[in-house]
């Protein structure tokens, strides 16, 4: 167990910059995830921290011991493959001893650690197999056992699970957290999709064009976004207009909602005008956004009244919910989630009104 | 604790947006599913009349050849009327008989041990640092190695004779003088069945693993790559071997008595047993590369990942 931290690292590849200026501290214990699109730096922040490459500036540093420039191989880490990287000519058995033999440990040590991992990743049948017999989730899980059998300081795992299948993924998803909980290895794991991140990560670092864009646990991740890429990145979000009230507050599809986030300084009172609070200001506000979730989103029937009107043009059933796409007059196309039966009664054509549900939580400004 | 982990099916809740489900397309029908059959047909048709021609094509000398070494009957009258009469082995069993065959056999014998263990050790370490240290080095290599069979035997020889009648005279005189030729000679072999072993096993990501698990340089080399490579390491070996016990050029060239010059000097003297001993040598050539296939298809290791 240790604390890892990354200050100031850049690398670039010619003239292609991976990482611009990262800074990243992870708690002993911790399992932070990097997430991102392809091409932000997240596997590159990886080997970094593997050894594999050297940073052009900055220091990486674990439990405050600088090891920048210390070999891959007296850094004591375990690290996971997304392609699991077994050695082809050994059993599963020989692969997690690898670590231990090349330490010199001795035999019954060795005999003892390999069967305790065996049972822990739940491989006792498998152990004598070569890489080539096994699924791909046997794969990683003696992959998993062989990063973790010689107790390394840090666990990096690269997409592990990205070369599975749904179900494998999700089952293994949830057996590498519950075993980095036992064990208690600091772990950096580095992904592409969120809801993975979302699952097993204590925090979550999203990360766009070699810089971290915002690391936060996933549930401050999810409702308080720092950015619209965060936003949109951990899920599927409504980018609707915001507009000021005088009294400070804001109006988003026509009701007022409880706002977080960049809400700007306070509106200056017009001198000519009593404010009403509640009431919409005019001329001051700047015009904001508000990142606005789906099931923040309340939808019902609508008589077709004078004017514009809200349309329904998808719904799709997907168990829990029922997802309903609107054409808003003048939000543009609207993404709702309706709970349960309250589906039942909608239709595709349907004229409806959207609202921002009561209660539903803070919408976030930008 | 039970083995047997129950399997626990979690309802999936599909998370909106990123995996909506997908509904699969039933695939359009054949756009003329009438004419399918026929063209089946006559591709079938193609390729069977060219198996055969190519069959010929090879079969039909390798059969003159046979008649010509093991049948007692003149030459001209080696015709269809006489396919079944007189056929024996007695000039196969006069070839056999001459010692000097032997030696020469000897001699290319070890010779290709020679190439093989020179050739392999100096590609076997440039390409692995290359696939792993210098990627970018990889594609100047493949040119590079490829360069002697840009180069005719007679301009290597000469050039070479050349340098070393002043720097070494003894040096072209000793049968081992061979042995640096040949394993420039089966370079672009055995460079290639490397390289694309080392690729086929993503030896990269497998010395990263390694390291990342403490491993020294030299474990990594003998522990995690060589075994890996065996399949490629093995057909390197054969063809350069194969290579040498059949290469004619710089042995004649240099006046060597290797297997090949002897074959081509006692077919002149004795036509039939020669072209019996050629046979003889052809047919173990092919059971012998047989018997490597087989043998790493055995161990799971196809020829596809040497290269060939």
């Amino acid at each position: 167990m240790a604390t890892i931290e990354m200050i100031g690292v850049r690398k670039t590849f010619g003239t292609t910059v991976a990482l611009a200026d990262l800074h990243l501290h992870v708690e002993s214990g911790e399992m932070v995830c990097l997430l991102g699109p392809s091409g932000c730096g997240k596997t590159t922040a990886l080997r970094l921290l593997a050894g594999f490459e050297q940073p052009d500036a900055g220091q990486i540093l674990v439990d405050g011991e600088d090891v920048t420039h210390v070999s891959p191989r007296h850094r004591g880490f375990g690290m996971v493959f997304q392609d699991y990287s077994l050695f082809p000519n050994l059993t599963g058995r020989q692969n997690i001893a690898f670590g231990l033999k090349v330490r010199r440990k001795g035999a019954a040590e060795i005999a003892e650690t390999v069967d305790r991992l065996l049972a822990v990743t739940r491989l006792e049948k498998h152990a004598d197999k070569y890489p080539h017999q096994m699924s791909g989730g046997q794969r990683q899980r003696v992959a998993l056992a062989r990063a973790i059998a010689t107790e390394p300081r840090l666990l990096l795992l690269d997409e592990p699970l990205s070369a599975l299948d749904a179900q494998v993924r999700e089952h293994l998803r949830d057996e590498i957290r519950r075993l980095q909980q036992e064990v208690g290895v600091t772990t950096v794991f580095v992904t592409h999709d969120q809801h993975e991140a979302m699952a097993v990560a204590d925090r979550v670092a999203v990360m766009r064009d070699g810089l971290l864009e915002q690391i936060d646990p996933p549930r401050v991740l999810y409702s308080r976004p720092a950015s619209q890429f965060v936003a949109g990145f951990v899920g599927t979000v409504n980018r609707l207009s915001a507009e000021r009230t005088v009294d400070g507050g804001w109006f988003v599809l026509g009701a007022k909602v409880e706002a977080v986030g960049d809400t700007g300084s306070e509106p200056a009172a017009a001198p000519d005008a009593t404010p009403v609070a509640g009431e919409k200001a005019t001329a001051d506000a700047a015009p904001k956004h508000a990142v606005v979730r789906p099931e923040q989103l309340h939808v019902n029937r609508a008589e077709s009244g004078a004017g514009p009107v809200a349309r329904l043009v998808a719904l799709s059933f997907l168990g829990a919910f029922t997802r309903a796409v609107i054409e808003h007059p003048t939000e543009g196309l609207v993404t709702a989630d309706v709970l349960g039966e309250a589906a039942d009664g909608l239709a595709v054509g349907d004229a409806v009104a959207v609202s921002v549900r009561p209660g539903a939580g803070a919408v976030v400004l930008q | 604790m039970s083995a047997v982990t129950p399997r626990v099916v979690t309802p999936r809740v599909d998370t909106p947006g990123a995996d909506a489900p997908r509904v699969r397309v039933p695939s359009a029908a054949p756009a003329r599913p009438s004419r399918g059959p026929a063209r089946h047909r006559g591709l079938r048709v193609v390729r069977w009349t060219f198996l055969t021609v190519l069959g010929l094509y090879f079969l039909v000398p390798q059969l003159a050849m046979a008649r010509f070494a093991f049948q007692n009957v003149p030459v001209v009258l080696l015709n269809a009327s006489t396919l079944f009469s007189k056929w024996s082995a007695s000039s196969l069993v006069d070839a056999l008989s001459q010692a000097a065959l032997w030696d020469a056999a000897k001699t290319s014998a070890m010779l290709a041990v020679l190439s093989v263990v020179l050739d392999l050790a100096l590609l076997l370490p440039l390409a692995i640092l290359a696939e792993i240290r210098a990627p970018r080095l990889r594609p100047v290599l493949s040119a590079l190695t490829l360069l002697p069979w840009v180069i005719p035997p007679i301009a290597l020889v000469v050039g070479v004779a050349a340098t070393f009648r002043d720097v070494a005279p003894g040096f072209l005189t000793s049968t081992l003088s061979l042995v640096p030729f040949y394993a420039i000679w089966a370079m672009p072999f055995t460079y290639r069945a490397l390289d694309s072993g080392l690729r086929a096993i993503n030896a990269r990501t497998l010395v990263e693993a390694a390291r990342s698990l403490g491993a020294s340089e030299l474990t990594v080399l003998f522990r995690v790559i060589v075994p890996n490579l065996s399949a490629s390491i093995v057909a390197a070996s054969g063809l350069t071997a194969a290579l040498v016990l059949g290469e004619f050029a710089f042995a004649s060239l240099l006046l060597k008595n290797t297997l090949p010059t002897y074959l081509v000097n006692y077919q002149r003297d004795s036509p039939q047993a020669g072209m019996a001993l050629a046979l003889a040598v052809m047919v173990l050539t092919a059971l012998a590369l047989g018997a490597v296939v087989h043998m790493l298809r055995r161990r799971g290791l196809g020829m596809s990942t040497t290269g060939f």
